[in-house]
């Protein structure tokens, strides 16, 4: 017989709390939570375990001094272990994407991908490494980190990690106490800030400043931010609780716990009430001062999400949440809501009993709310069970409606088969559906993917209609870490399972294979991405630079044509870099505008190669004119006229180029001859100028040598334009 | 994920690019200084004015080129730039040395456009400040000047990169920004064009697609069984040369000609303000018109809006010239009634309703004056001597392009006489592209010419028009194209055109009916031009010995959605749901272009929507400067 679900609630003032045992750990029983820091990844995701320095434990033998960090599903079945070589560990956390962040004294973090530990180290920054961590608080995509000088270094996005000081704190007689974060999504400023206990008061940093909020209850060694970030838990160092919204514009309530031992935590759980944990004892305090105990033989751990707080302890994994009140309504004994009726009615219906009928009609009018709230319901009860009745009820409550919409009864059958089959104990993942809507269908797939669960996945996201190709990616990449076959057989098995998706990206795959040192495998995968500009980065990796450039081009992306071309520019010789590029005209056009911006030099070396005489007197040509004197530019002129002369396939233009040297020197004779400004002026206003100071004859020459048409030369001289002869 | 949205609403999309814009600003806290890219500062203006960037958070701006003031530059610097090499270059310098010189800790951040690219991050890394930068990107895509016509705003419409430098750049901005706008609305079920750029943008669009099918990046496409648009046209700016080298002669293309318009915005010289008001009763209430009050000084110049906000220019802008006047006429006599009103108006009520017009009719009597004045400016300017002779020489290369001894002999004289030179190279382009090239006799004399009136550095200038493939001599060009072969099928020149009522779309240039425009029509209005072509088949079935003489390869291709979708668009179809062709200008369009597209959508407004994508607004004075941007400008010289 499956217990009723009223079995375990427990009553906080006027709201129902459920703690219910999800899990027995399975963990050897070398695991004594005692010794270890516990971190638990959000949304029910795994638990890493440190051991915790400052805490005693007991001698295992020499082998154990090695530190490793063990990571747990929430069934305590050992997912991987880490092993640590770095000093001391001063920060355990997770993100969002269930990747596991180890802080180190020194302050580098390093970032784990996956559970087969490969990790990529980046470092906190000069602070961090001159006084190194003290202690971190992380939330979904970044952390903070308090350094031993009490400055706070955040990181906020892990793609990129770039640390960042916050501001100092601005009080100077500092005793400083307990500290917390509210992640950016919940400030106003949009940037994570860190709530600090300094004196009696709390300070509130960020980026800027460092702000004093003059409270005089302190000192508050816990600091809290409830999940929908609204308000905040100040705990005393003499016992007392103060719920205040995050802005610290009011009191909502406080509580004397009535005892001066220091919790190990505080938090929220959802936003709903305070947990405040010491050793052996959970005390939910709720908002009106009411308060509930649990009391534990061990010590144990308490991890916040999103609606609910889940407890780790040596022999089980908990959840304790609010029982919401649609589920209240429906179980509460004696509970006359419709949804309540409605579930009846299914037991009537069991036994046969007429009563089911009378049941529809006394809630007739109300059936559809009855119908919603059964569905709903069911999201809340993990107990497969109790979730089937629950359908059950709807089933039958919709039959008898002539009007409803059955969208949100097929989707919740299809997302509870899902979440049951997360939550079974082989894979441990404890996810609620709330918190299954928040994290979304496509992120739950990839944390089943990154423990290795591609049978689960695939079926998962076919049951779904999610997209596949990324489970059939990964499982190739750990059979080409893995399989000891040869190059083609492994490349066989691999693109005959991959059939299954066509369309489907290769160059992860190619990339594992290269970085496992198997460059042939690699080529032979690589021959099968679709898509062109996948392949670039890798093939220049593979230093086949000329079919990276090939397929950059054949991409059509410029930003890839100038990537493999920059990359190309820095390897070769500049002759072997042209050669290179000479046949293809794409790539050519992207380096004579590389050489564009890089000024004339390279512009001439490249037409030079290239063979493009014409374009490269023009060059010479535009050089000229940026020249400041006369002199210099007739020099350049005779220069580029050379070059347009010596070319096999000579220029028209080569004429004109040296008309213009020609043009100065008449010029420069002029100034000379008569006093007067010439140079810079076209030959039409030369001739128009020489008229002008009545040198006839000299216009005349100029008209001859430079072949200007007669009525241009009349209307140069009269400033009337002859009328054309009629035929 | 979201569904397909089934009308393209171009509010959303300024609301949507604006909000995203906003938040890349907020994520750098504090006050910042931006550091502009010049060339970003169009598309910018047009999703967001400065104040609205002050309030969140912008302190000052600086341009790229002349990079940040150190008196008065914020902690925290934002750039924003386009994303390539050279940019990245500047913004490391300007980096490097702020670095070095200060010891405040500055804050740099680059947002690219429109994404990340591997490139300038590799560019970053050589110049060693990658690890000093946090880079973004901003991502725009279309942005609507219009109701129906939404640009991507690339500089120059892109037309310099594709053309003279060969770049793959401009095709691969049009196929992210057109892809993105599939993503949204739904897959283009045809797309068909003409142009060797065109289709490879047709063919990386197909790519693109087809990649995103089978990976996860589909879901990134919006989840429907339908589609907002009926088909992407995609006419390359090569095909037609001839039209945008022409003189405009709608009133909104003539304002563009006379003074120039760039971002919906034309720079008026103030003195315009000042000319003889329209003839309004004397009686009429004056309005606090901002223009009647700004001080007057003869050089200044003002920026006044063009957009269709402006219900006058709304009625305008796509009118020939030749037809503005009498508009404006009607417009002065209407608004004068609607004055004159006030005097029925007896009871409370009715004044009290006059009253709540009256700011509507202030703003109209403003607008009214503006384009009163801006009529007249423009009617000065349209009849001179040199206006006049280009044009008619323009109008006959065009209609026949036989003679062309004496229309030389005319270009000739403007040449001698000083015409701007832009107007003389627009000439001698459109008759090289509208009889096949010159004789190269002539050629060589036009260049002498050239050279000797207007400087020798225009060798540089003709050597680009060459490049182009705008000026050639006879049998010497490298294209396909063969004007005299269009103009009879495809009723290029319509000689008895009404411009009052216009009954086809060659009323734009008084005659002459842009080709590209025609080509538009080939593909979804073949009922207008006649019995050659309405008899052809769908698409550009059979028309193959018409488009031969067009430069680039056509095409026309389906683009297959899931099985579901098709047959839900079948279903649709049969319920004659409107749908939206795209007409895809790649390498810009002019204002023209666009009214005789307008024309043709009006005639389609039973059948289909239509909606005018382009690379950016272009004319021939841009295609000019495109050339004549290779002479440096240089000071006095040295002796």
């Amino acid at each position: 017989m499956v217990p009723n679900p009223t079995l375990g609630w427990e009553r906080l003032q006027d709201v129902f709390y459920r703690k219910r045992t999800e899990y027995s750990m399975m963990w050897n029983d070398e695991v004594d939570l005692s010794e270890f820091i516990v971190a638990g990844a959000p949304y029910g995701g795994a638990i890493a375990l440190v051991r915790d320095t400052s805490r005693p434990m007991s001698y295992r033998g020499p082998e154990s001094r090695q530190k490793m960090i063990l990571i747990y599903s929430n069934a305590g079945q050992l997912i991987c272990n880490i092993p640590w070589d770095k000093g001391s560990i001063r920060g355990v956390g997770w993100s969002n994407n269930e990747q596991l962040l180890i802080v180190g004294e020194d302050g580098n973090v390093r970032l784990y991908h996956d559970f087969q530990g490969a990790f990529t180290q980046f470092s906190l920054g000069k602070e961090a490494e001159d006084h190194g961590v003290a202690e971190c608080r992380f939330w979904g995509t970044g952390f903070v980190a308090r350094l031993s000088n009490n400055r706070f270094v955040v990181i906020s996005r892990y793609e990129e990690p770039r640390p960042r000081l916050l501001a100092e704190i601005s009080t100077t007689a500092v005793e400083l106490h307990g500290w917390n974060i509210a992640p950016p999504s919940y400030t106003l400023s949009r940037h994570v800030e860190v709530f600090l206990g300094v004196n009696n008061t709390i300070n509130v940093i960020d980026s800027m400043e460092s702000q004093d909020k003059r409270l005089q209850e302190g000192p508050f060694t816990h600091v809290a931010v409830s999940s929908n970030g609204a308000l905040l838990v100040l705990y005393t160092s003499y016992g007392k609780i103060y719920v205040i919204s995050s802005d610290f514009s009011k009191k909502y309530s406080e509580y004397d716990t009535g005892t001066l031992d220091s919790p190990s935590q505080v938090m929220w759980c959802a936003n709903d009430c305070v947990a405040v944990a010491w050793e052996n004892e959970i005390r939910l305090v709720g908002p009106g001062g009411g308060a509930l105990s649990f009391y534990y033989d061990s010590r144990i751990a308490l991890i916040p999400e999103a609606d609910g707080i889940r407890i780790i302890s040596n022999e089980k994994c908990e959840f304790l949440s609010k029982v919401p009140d649609i589920v209240v309504d429906l179980f509460r004994i004696g509970s006359t809501a419709p949804s309540a009726i409605l579930l009846d009615a299914v037991e009537q219906l069991e036994f046969k009993s007429p009563k089911a009928d009378d049941n529809i009609q006394l809630i007739r009018s109300n059936l559809n709310e009855a119908v919603d709230a059964c569905v709903k319901a069911a999201s809340y009860e993990p107990e497969q069970y109790w979730q089937k009745r629950l359908l059950k009820a709807a089933l039958l409550g919709k039959s008898v409606l002539e009007l409803y919409s059955s969208d949100e009864f097929v989707e919740m059958c299809e997302t509870l088969r899902v979440l049951n089959a997360v939550r079974y104990y082989d894979v441990g993942i404890l996810i609620t559906y709330e918190e299954f809507i928040r994290l979304t269908p496509e992120r739950l797939i990839d944390r089943l993917i990154s423990r290795q669960r591609y049978l689960l996945a695939l079926r998962l996201s076919d049951y779904l209609q999610l997209p596949t190709d990324k489970i059939y990616i990964r499982w190739s990449c750990a059979k080409v870490k893995a399989s000891p076959d040869d190059d083609n057989t492994i490349c066989k098995t691999i693109v005959n399972k991959l059939k299954a998706v066509p369309g489907v990206s290769y160059e992860d795959i190619a990339r594992t294979a290269y970085d496992e040192g198997r460059s042939k495998l690699a080529t032979l995968l690589l021959n099968y991405e679709p898509r062109a500009g996948r392949q670039v980065p890798l093939l220049l990796d593979m230093e086949e630079d000329e079919i990276a450039l090939i397929k950059a081009v054949e991409s059509g992306d410029p930003d890839l044509i100038y990537y493999v071309l920059l990359h190309l520019k820095g390897k070769y010789s500049l002759a072997q870099f042209f050669r290179l590029v000479n046949d293809k005209p794409v790539a050519s056009a992207v380096v004579e505008q590389l050489a564009r911006n890089e000024g004339p030099e390279l512009l001439k070396d490249f037409y030079y190669q290239d063979d493009r005489r014409a374009d490269s007197a023009l060059v010479i040509y535009r050089e000229a004119l940026l020249l400041d004197d006369v002199h210099d530019r007739m020099d350049k002129l005779k220069l580029g006229t050379k070059i347009y002369q010596d070319s096999k396939d000579p220029y028209p233009d080569a004429k004109a180029m040296e008309d213009h040297a020609k043009l100065y020197e008449h010029q420069l004779g002029y100034e000379k001859d008569y006093k007067t400004a010439f140079v810079g002026l076209t030959v039409a206003e030369t001739i128009k100028k020489l008229i002008k100071i009545g040198q006839g004859s000299k216009a005349s020459k100029m008209k001859g040598e430079f072949k200007v048409p007669d009525k241009m030369f009349i209307f140069l001289k009269e400033g009337t334009y002859p009328v054309p002869k009629k035929n | 994920m979201t569904t397909i949205l089934t009308t393209i609403n171009p509010k959303a999309l300024k609301v949507d690019a604006l909000a995203s814009f906003l938040q890349l600003l907020e994520s750098v806290r504090g006050k910042k200084s931006l550091i502009l890219d010049r060339t970003l500062s169009a598309p910018l203006s047009h999703i967001a004015r400065f104040s609205v960037l002050q309030e969140h958070g912008v302190d000052n701006i600086f341009w790229l080129d002349d990079g940040p003031q150190k008196d008065t530059v914020q902690r925290n610097i934002v750039y924003l730039i386009r994303g390539d090499i050279k940019n990245a270059r500047i913004v490391c310098d300007q980096v490097k040395r702020i670095i070095q010189t200060s010891d405040v800790d500055y804050d740099f951040n680059v947002f690219l456009y429109p994404r990340r690219m591997l490139s300038v991050e590799k560019t970053f890394e050589e110049e060693g400040v990658l690890g000093d930068v946090t880079i973004s990107e901003w991502n725009l895509g279309f942005i609507p000047l219009e109701e129906d016509v939404f640009s991507i705003e690339l500089p120059n419409s892109g037309f310099k990169d594709m053309y003279l430098y060969g770049l793959p750049t401009t095709v691969s901005f049009a196929a992210l920004s057109l892809n993105a706008l599939q993503k949204q609305y739904g897959v283009y079920p045809r797309i068909i064009g003409k142009g060797n750029n065109a289709k490879k943008l047709c063919d990386l669009l197909l790519r693109m697609r087809q990649e995103s099918q089978a990976s996860s990046e589909q879901a990134e496409w919006a989840k429907g069984d339908t589609t907002a648009f009926e088909q992407l046209v995609i006419i390359e700016r090569s095909t037609d040369m001839v039209t945008p080298l022409m003189t405009q002669l709608t009133y909104e293309g003539l304002i563009d000609e006379v003074f120039g318009i760039n971002n919906s915005q034309a720079e008026i010289p103030s003195a315009i303000f000042t000319a003889s008001n329209p003839k309004l009763p004397p009686n009429a209430p004056s309005s606090s018109s901002v223009i009647s009050t700004a001080p007057i000084t003869d050089r200044k110049t003002r920026k006044i809006v063009l957009d269709s906000n402006d219900g006058l220019f709304a009625n305008l802008r796509d009118l020939n010239f030749a037809v503005v006047g009498t508009t404006l006429n009607k417009a002065a006599r209407k608004l004068n009634e609607e004055y004159e009103e006030r005097h029925q108006a007896k009871t409370v009520s009715q004044i009290k309703e006059f009253v709540g017009k009256l700011g509507g009719l202030q703003a109209e009597h403003q607008s009214l004056r503006l384009h009163t004045n801006l009529a007249e400016e423009i009617m000065n300017r349209t009849q001179t001597e040199f206006f006049n002779r280009a044009l008619e020489v323009q109008q006959n290369l065009v209609a026949s392009g036989l003679d062309t001894s004496t229309l030389n002999q005319t270009i000739e004289e403007l040449i001698a006489r000083g015409v701007a030179i832009d107007v003389v190279l627009r000439l001698l382009a459109v008759e090289c592209l509208s009889s096949g090239g010159m004789k190269e006799k002539d050629l060589a004399q036009f260049k002498r010419l050239i050279l000797n009136e207007y400087g020798y550095e225009h060798i540089l200038t003709l050597s680009i028009l060459q490049k182009l493939d705008l000026i050639y001599a006879r049998g010497k060009g490298y294209s396909q194209f063969q004007f005299s072969n269009l103009r009879k099928t495809l009723r290029l020149i319509v000689d008895d055109v009404n411009e009052q009522a216009p009954d086809d779309i060659a009323y734009v240039y008084s005659g002459y009916a842009p080709l590209s425009i025609r080509l538009v029509q080939m593909v979804i209005q073949k009922r207008a031009l006649g019995t050659r072509i309405s008899s052809l088949g769908s698409g550009w079935r059979g028309a193959d010995d018409i488009l031969r003489n067009i430069n680039g390869e056509h095409f026309d291709e389906l683009q297959k959605g899931e099985e579901r979708a098709l047959r839900a668009r079948a279903m649709l179809s049969a319920k004659k749901e409107k749908k939206t062709v795209v007409i895809f200008f790649l390498g810009g369009v002019t204002f023209t272009e666009i009214a005789a597209l307008r024309f043709i959508a009006k005639q389609e407004t039973e059948r289909r929507n239509i909606l005018i994508l382009t690379t950016g607004i272009i004319d021939g004075k841009e295609i000019i400067k495109t050339a004549m941007d290779q002479v440096p400008s240089v000071g006095p010289i040295d002796v």
